[in-house]
């Protein structure tokens, strides 16, 4: 039997139960439907997260932190690197190392992770923020999207950015409306006045403490747009940018917590972290153990990055793996149609075979059949998955829109996904057709033709 | 009359289990067909007569004895050689004619031809050349629903016929037809065994119409041969 005569066939056979096959296909649609929008969610979602890292520079990012015991924050798994074995113990983070690491070949810039609490009130509404300290140049590199407005333009300009979520929060909902506004930034120092005169022990039963609150006010000159996937270490989340002259004459306490005290070496302070910018990726491993020569711990973001990656596969199995219950029910489905189909076609198997129809024939036939479903469907299936994930996608950017969140889409469509979900399909159902082929191959004509 | 017959069988034996209970359809059955006879198989119902039939056209294998048809040993085929000898050895008419219903007279007559490779245009147009000689060819796109039972025992004949056999099986041919029509029927496979030299085993309990046409009868009874005569 030729080809196209086994798909003649098969199709003649699928158009005579017309509703069954269509029931049998809208099985294998939605398997292949669902599917396709879990695993296009889950595209989507790992091209967001590595988007928005090469957008913000990360990549070419090392984080460098002081030696010693890493702070019980974020990923306990992250992939630090102790300094090395050769390198001097007494290692400050201080100025004078951010100059030195600025110095090595291949880094484009060096600046400390300064961030510290404040209360950020505007025309009398107040927020608990970390204000972040960010030279002007790091901001021009493209580390964070001033949307509304403009950057400072210089490390020692009067003026702070601000988030557009921060905004929202103190009642100004237009961001483009905040530009010009003023931010009133207080914070906490130390009042050295009463220092002296102070007995600890009596500091629960109702003492004053001694410190100062001063405000300072700055206007805002730019706005930043929400990045919902900008996560990791030195992304700039932060809901208040300052640059580092600026912030030099807000008065406040040199540490943000007692860890950053406990880390101290010889009494000296030194920066919790320092973000390295390289030339290019290839500088990294190079500029690295170059920092740790010197005695500090490294982060590579590209590393994380990485593990990010891994984190990624595991979803997507998860979700292919909820997609696979669908397939399985839809392949369930296309075996107790063949069954079926075989049944009602006792007798015409018969006569195929009486005419001399091998056993070879009769298999491709019904293997034909199933394929022709799970092709129908498997295609079907695309459509469906597509369209589905453009509605959903639809609905969840309105409902963000409303609290303030940019366009975002949670799906992505490589052009693989519909040619691997097809191809998924066609071998699902022909997986499913091997037993109805094989039953009807074996049925005896003798039995298939008696008397009616 | 030293040439070898067509179909040879001996010591032909089937036998089935009905349970645990082994049934004897068919027993040391030898027999000879002479190429070009038009040969009469009768005997009650339950004799073994399509037993002895489907075994002869390949339909189903013996548990006994050997079958050979034009010089090959058909008994000891495997079911893909089986599959060819249906396709081109034997052509088969029945009593229900089995007919695909959703098919058309042309499309059924194709049907044996489908299996055997041949190219749709050349499928086509032999089987239409087989519908013409049954005297069908205004019927070719009509389903089998359409036609009469005589003109649809006509489409059967037409596609047994269409892979070009030596053999034609016919079992019960006229079982479903009225007297005039089974006439007919018989007539033209009388014709064909004539014109085309074409050997025909017709299995049959109408007496007259075996009388009339058959040059050989095989007379069957639980399974044996009990007697055999020559008519012409």
């Amino acid at each position: 039997m030729r080809f196209a005569d086994a798909v003649e066939f098969a199709l003649d056979s699928l158009r005579k139960r017309r509703l069954r096959t269509f029931l049998t296909a809208s099985g294998v649609m939605i398997g292949i439907g669902a599917l396709v929008s879990m695993i296009s969610f889950g595209k989507g979602m790992q091209k967001n997260v590595s988007e928005a890292f090469k957008a913000s520079g990360l990549f070419n990012t090392i984080m460098v932190m002081p030696a010693g015991a890493g702070i019980p924050l974020g990923d306990p798994d992250r992939p630090l690197r102790p300094p090395e074995k050769t390198a001097r113990a007494d290692a400050v983070l201080d100025e004078a190392a951010v100059a030195e690491i600025s110095r090595l070949p291949g880094v484009r810039m060096a600046y400390p992770e300064v961030n510290f609490p404040a209360l950020v009130s505007l025309e009398g509404e107040e927020e608990f923020r970390l204000v972040q300290v960010i030279p002007a140049a790091v901001l021009a590199s493209g580390t964070a999207q001033v949307r509304w407005g403009r950057s400072y333009a210089s490390d020692n300009e009067e003026g702070v950015i601000v988030s557009r979520t921060l905004l929202r929060r103190l009642g100004t909902s237009e961001p483009g409306a905040g530009v010009g506004k003023t931010l009133r930034i207080t914070s906490v120092s130390v009042d050295f006045g009463q220092l002296a005169g102070l007995d600890l022990s009596t500091l629960f039963s109702g003492q004053k403490l001694p410190v100062a609150r001063e405000g300072y006010d700055f206007p805002i000159v730019g706005v930043t747009d929400v990045n919902a996937f900008g996560g990791g270490p030195g992304a700039l989340q932060s809901d208040v940018l300052i640059p580092p002259g600026t912030a030099r004459r807000i008065k406040r306490l040199p540490f943000t917590s007692i860890w950053d005290l406990l880390r101290m070496r010889g009494g000296r302070l030194g920066y919790s972290a320092v973000s390295v910018k390289l030339e290019s990726l290839a500088d990294l491993e190079r500029v690295a153990s170059r920092v740790r020569e010197m005695g500090f711990t490294t982060l590579a973001l590209a590393d994380q990055f990485e593990e990010i990656t891994r984190a990624f596969y595991v979803m997507d199995m998860i979700l292919a793996a909820v997609g696979m219950i669908a397939i399985v029910v839809a392949a369930l489905g296309i075996v107790n149609t063949m069954v079926m189909s075989i049944l009602e076609r006792f007798r015409e198997i018969g006569v195929m075979k009486a005419v001399g129809a091998g056993d070879k024939d009769v298999k491709r036939v019904f293997f034909f059949e199933s394929g022709a479903i799970g092709l129908v469907g498997g295609a079907a299936g695309c459509a469906l998955g597509w369209a589905t994930s453009l509605v959903i996608n639809r609905i969840v950017n309105l409902l963000l829109a409303r609290q303030g969140m940019p366009h975002f889409d949670y799906f992505a469509f490589p052009l693989w996904i519909f040619l691997g979900a097809v191809a998924f399909s066609l071998l699902v159902s022909l997986v499913s057709g091997i037993y109805p082929a094989r039953r009807a191959a074996r049925v005896d004509p003798v039995v298939a033709l008696r008397h009616d | 009359m030293n040439k070898p017959p067509l179909v040879r069988t001996q010591s032909l034996a089937k036998a089935y289990l009905l349970g645990d209970v082994r049934v004897a359809a068919l027993e040391d059955v030898t027999l000879a067909v002479g190429e070009g006879r038009f040969v009469a198989v009768t005997g009650a119902s339950g004799s073994g007569k399509s037993t002895l039939l489907n075994l002869l056209g390949g339909l189903d294998t013996p548990t006994g004895g050997t079958i050979e048809v034009g010089g090959v040993l058909i008994s000891a085929m495997d079911r893909e050689a089986l599959a060819r000898f249906r396709r081109f050895g034997a052509g088969m008419i029945f009593q229900s004619f089995n007919l695909l219903p959703s098919r058309t007279a042309l499309e059924n007559v194709e049907l044996p031809l489908v299996f055997s490779n041949v190219d749709k245009k050349e499928r086509r147009r032999r089987a239409a050349e087989f519908l013409a000689k049954v005297g069908l060819a205004h019927r070719a796109n009509h389903r089998p629903s359409e036609l009469s039972g005589g003109e649809q025992q006509r489409v059967a004949v037409a596609r047994a016929l269409a892979n070009g056999p030596r053999l034609l099986l016919a079992d019960e041919p006229t079982g479903n037809l009225d007297t005039r029509t089974s006439r007919e029927i018989v007539g033209l496979l009388a014709e064909l065994n004539r014109d085309r030299h074409l050997t025909v085993i017709m299995v049959s309990h109408e007496e007259s119409l075996v009388r009339e046409f058959a040059q050989d009868v095989v007379r069957l009874r639980d399974g044996r041969v009990i007697a055999t005569e020559s008519l012409a």
